[in-house]
């Protein structure tokens, strides 16, 4: 569903010069999979969903989302997709719901299904309560249901989400997973940045470690433990960053 | 373009624009207030300060020398409270008394009357003076007609009288015109600023802008749904303008003449009676409805191409307030008297619509003008819409950190 071959960003700068955000980056994601992109502050994640959700272009290489490429289909591909980036804010002067219909009408829902499709996240997300109330009067978690229900409302078949539980107390990232969880349930291709530990071990099927833009290691738990001889994912990340333990 | 996503885009913004507190007032509160409280700060004003002026003025010393009995007599007869003075241009500069009155001898005597005129007390108080000192010359000269057994009438062989062909329309045009072409202009871009600056740096700064452009929405149908919700809060303020402007000088109270002034001379009641003779006809409205849609279509997209470099709303302010000043200033140059204007003149964007306005206004605009203000602002317009769409396609400027 999702094919990434040698993807490489690279950004200028007055006061870095050119440097290469993702260095030649490549892995691919399928239906019902959850892929986990691991690293830490500045490792190239944010840079990689944008190239994959057509917002930067790549510097080389290139992507395919169901099909579709991303550098020469970029409609296309944003018609697949439901991304969440990780400090994505809200529209302040409208409700949830507004919110909702809007982006409901933007991926061609019609009136009568979009509002079957709200009703459903909302309830799925636990929503109802403040799903009227302007966006600039909702805490944190509310923001990030919300942002969570937009980017699932029109049911795309990939996910790209930029760490969407940071900043979150554990009941509503649990909510969050779940719903992450019930969407590889229903066969989507889900790919899911993160730097939190736990969490990828909990969710992701496989998972990737990225490091200065590139893929340090590539695969299941096991395969991680087997390539790092180590056990616990903090451990097996440190060590793939080369640092110590 | 598809229509629905059009739609859609321009619907959430509006309503977005709709429930902004700092555009609604910039769009409708501003436009509706400021004529009136500019017309009625004047109209108060004017009279307010002549009252005052001429109330100070009788109650001000004036230092006199004079030898004929009949003009000191005069003097006195008419309130004015003398002082005898032997240095009366002194008595005057170092402000002892407000005016002077002095009299030479001579054949025939001359008499000076001093005022300072920095000083608006001073002056309306030697107005008056003069006022006085010629009744008693009128009156003296009738007398001695009398006395001679001839008739006044030779005094007044023929009568001169100023006729203006400039017409009432004219003269109020000329006066609504400028102001109204001035005001428009700047409303009309202040009108529209908040609108702007909070579709694109504001949306930048929130971070909301990222899921917009993952969505399947074109970058042009995005482009074209926000500046058409630019341009309806461009139109919105004009119009609200033009009809505040409307209605206070044909309905709002202004105040009568204040005390002593001749109600021919007030110039509110003058201004208010040339105005009124404006005919804001269906012809008149339509043509300066034609001006304003390619003049905001232009600064719709020239403050959307410019705010969106800026990273923040205030950043985006700074940016765009210069803005102001630089279609400000052709727009003031409009005001100028004995500016002739020609169809080159009308390439200058914001100046040809100010013009155009007034020309509409005092029934001189020329075809060739019109036409050549509607066709460059259209083409600005086009240049400025496509410069915004393609800083809209730029990475870099949307994503600047
Ligand atoms: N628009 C941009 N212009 C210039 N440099 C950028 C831009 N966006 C990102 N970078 C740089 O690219 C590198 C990767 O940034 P990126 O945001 O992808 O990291 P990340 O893995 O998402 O980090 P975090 O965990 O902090 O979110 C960083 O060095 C960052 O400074
Ligand atoms: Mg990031």
């Amino acid at each position: 569903m999702i094919q990434v071959s040698g993807l490489s960003k690279s950004f200028t700068d007055p006061k870095r010069g050119t440097h290469l955000a993702v260095d030649n980056v490549t892995f691919d994601v399928c239906a019902g999979e959850v892929f986990g992109l691991l690293g830490p502050n500045g490792a190239g994640k944010t840079t990689t969903l944008r190239m994959l959700a057509t917002l930067l272009k790549p510097s080389s290489g290139t992507a395919t989302l169901s099909g579709f490429d991303i550098v020469r289909q970029p409609e296309q591909v944003r018609a697949q997709i439901g991304f969440l980036s990780g400090d994505m804010g809200l529209y302040g002067r409208l409700t949830p719901r507004e919110t909702l219909e809007f982006f409901g009408s933007l991926n061609g829902l019609d009136a009568v299904r979009a509002r079957r499709r709200i009703d459903q996240v909302f309830l799925m997300l636990d929503m109802n309560s403040f799903a009227d109330v302007r966006g600039d009067k909702l805490s944190t978690g509310m923001k990030q249901k919300t942002a969570i229900a937009r980017a699932l409302l029109h049911d795309p078949p990939v996910l790209i989400l930029d760490e969407p539980t940071s900043g979150l107390d554990v009941p509503t990232a649990r909510n969050i997973e779940a719903a992450v969880l019930n969407a590889k349930q229903s066969g989507k291709c889900i790919l899911y940045s993160t730097h939190i530990m736990e969490e990828a071990e909990y969710l992701c099927d496989r998972i990737g470690v990225i490091d200065g833009g590139k893929l340090k290691a590539i695969g299941t738990m096991e395969d991680l433990r087997r390539e790092t001889g180590k056990q616990r994912l903090r451990e097996i990340f440190l060590d793939l960053l080369g640092l110590a333990a | 373009m598809r229509f629905t996503i059009l739609k859609a885009i321009f619907k959430k913004e509006l309503l977005d624009v709709l429930r902004d507190r700092r555009a609604l007032i910039s769009m409708v509160v501003v436009p509706l207030v400021v004529f009136p409280l500019l017309i009625g700060g004047i109209a108060r004003l004017i009279p307010a300060m002549q009252t005052r002026a001429e109330e100070e003025a009788s109650g001000l010393n004036v230092s006199v020398r004079i030898s004929t009995p009949a003009i000191r007599e005069g003097l006195e007869k008419a309130g004015l409270r003398l002082v005898d003075s032997e240095n009366v241009k002194a008595a005057v500069q170092s402000k002892s008394a407000g005016a002077g009155v002095e009299e030479f001898a001579g054949s025939p005597p001359r008499i000076s009357v001093y005022v300072d005129a920095s000083n608006e007390s001073s002056s309306a108080a030697g107005t008056r003076i003069r006022e006085i000192l010629t009744e008693l010359r009128d009156r003296e000269i009738r007398d001695h007609l009398r006395g001679a057994g001839i008739n006044e009438d030779v005094l007044t062989p023929f009568v001169i009288a100023r006729v203006n062909v400039a017409g009432e329309r004219k003269m109020a045009g000329a006066l609504y015109g400028s102001l109204l072409g001035y005001l428009l202009v700047l409303l009309m871009c202040t009108g529209g600023m908040y609108t702007v600056l909070d579709m694109t740096a504001g949306e930048k700064e929130r971070k909301t802008l990222e899921a917009l452009l993952a969505s399947p929405a074109r970058r042009s149908e995005i482009v074209m749904g926000k500046i058409l919700v630019a341009i309806t809060s461009i139109l919105a303020t004009a119009v609200l303008t033009l009809g505040s402007m409307a209605y206070t000088l044909k309905n709002a109270p202004i105040p009568g003449p204040g005390a002593g002034v001749n109600a021919a001379d007030a110039p509110v009641e003058n201004l208010r009676q040339r105005l009124g003779t404006i005919p804001l006809d269906a012809s008149n409205v339509g043509l300066i409805a034609l001006i304003f849609i390619p003049l905001a279509i232009f600064a719709a997209s020239l403050m959307f191409a410019i705010s969106l470099k800026a990273r923040s709303f205030k950043e985006g302010q700074t940016y765009l307030t210069p803005l102001v000043f630089v279609v400000i200033f052709p727009a003031l140059l409009g005001g100028l008297p004995g500016l002739k204007i020609t169809p080159a003149l009308c390439l200058i964007p914001f100046f040809n619509a100010s013009q155009m306005i007034h020309g509409i206004l005092t029934g001189e605009a020329s075809s060739a003008n019109f036409l050549v203000t509607m066709a460059a602002n259209l083409a600005y317009s086009a240049i400025a819409f496509q410069l915004a769409t393609r800083m809209f396609n730029d990475e870099k400027v949307l994503f600047r950190s």
